[in-house]
């Protein structure tokens, strides 16, 4: 199982650490973590090798949203998934995060690691590895993720 | 709803609904049974323990909201929330508070967006200490709830003003 390279965004070091233990709990692929505190820190940190981002949306100096944005712009990221992990529960906020933003899921704090692996399973193979074929940039719609789950 | 809030001298009634509604919400998926709204309970004396601070707001209006935990409540919501209960006086403390007062300030942002108060989350800040009294200087209204969940007791002060 080749190691997937996830960066977490949150200014909340405990939600940091919730996220990572959920990832860790699904036993879904074997993770190797880098993490920032904001979407200023995390643009410093994101390179060519991340694979997967787990991004909140209220943070200082940049939002999650900018930073998603930051990342699109730079082109040839679309096959990274950006799955937003965060507070920001109106409808209006999902509209703006996955069409504006670039987000392709939207996960409501607080969750649980079960609504977590319904969520990001598609990205991912029997194997542990990220998935490479089309439907991994697509965007799902928030709106079917509820009526699933 | 605007003309509405700036000719109150007290927070509308939905809005203190939707807010209660909120509370139990956030509780709910946290500790996974609903906390309890004591309706005719007032807030006992100072405050030993946790606040945390969170605004939502838009450019006319600022609903804030401050989170009281006492010591007890704080360590035990710490222990459902991250497995393990956390030092009164840690950093983690600080931030798990804030985080859970950024929880609930999403989850009211999202139920007065439906009566067309469209606002946004401030970031939160935590305060602990022991005598902890909160003052509302301009005198804004403000209206103070308590809820006793499985893992204590805690109080929710909401004050409206004007955005400045």
């Amino acid at each position: 199982m080749n190691k997937i390279k996830a960066l977490i965004v949150d200014d909340s070091k405990i939600m940091r650490s919730a996220v990572k233990r959920a990832l860790d709990q699904l036993m879904i692929a074997d993770f190797e973590y880098v993490e920032a505190m904001n979407g200023e820190d995390a643009l410093e940190q994101f390179n060519d090798e991340i694979q997967i981002i787990f991004l909140d949306w209220n943070m200082p100096k940049m939002t999650g949203v900018e930073f998603s944005k930051a990342v699109r712009a730079k082109g040839n990221t679309e096959h990274i998934p950006v799955i937003m992990v965060t507070a920001e529960k109106s409808m209006g906020k999902v509209d703006i995060a996955l069409n504006e933003g670039g987000a392709n899921e939207y996960i409501t704090k607080p969750f649980t690691a079960d609504k977590m692996h319904k969520t990001i399973k598609r990205y991912f193979d029997d194997e542990g590895n990220l998935n490479t074929g089309k439907e991994k940039s697509e965007k799902k719609s928030f709106f079917s993720n509820i009526l699933k789950s | 709803m605007t003309k509405k809030l700036l000719a109150s001298r007290t927070i509308p009634d939905e809005i203190i609904e939707l807010v209660k509604e909120s509370v139990i919400n956030t509780f709910e998926s946290i500790l996974g049974e609903p906390p309890l709204y004591q309706e005719n309970e007032t807030p006992d004396g100072p405050l030993n323990g946790m606040i945390g601070n969170i605004a939502v707001f838009n450019p006319e209006h600022t609903l804030s909201l401050m989170l009281a935990l006492p010591k007890e409540t704080a360590m035990a919501l710490s222990e459902v929330f991250i497995g393990m209960q956390l030092p009164f006086e840690s950093e983690d403390m600080g931030d798990l508070v804030g985080e859970i007062s950024n929880i609930l300030a999403g989850e009211v942002a999202a139920n007065i967006e439906k009566i067309g108060f469209r606002g946004q989350s401030s970031l939160p800040t935590a305060t602990r200490g022991s005598d902890l009294t909160l003052f509302m200087p301009n005198k804004p209204p403000t209206k103070k709830m308590k809820f006793t969940g499985p893992n204590g007791d805690f109080w929710i002060n909401m004050a409206l003003s004007e955005s400045k």
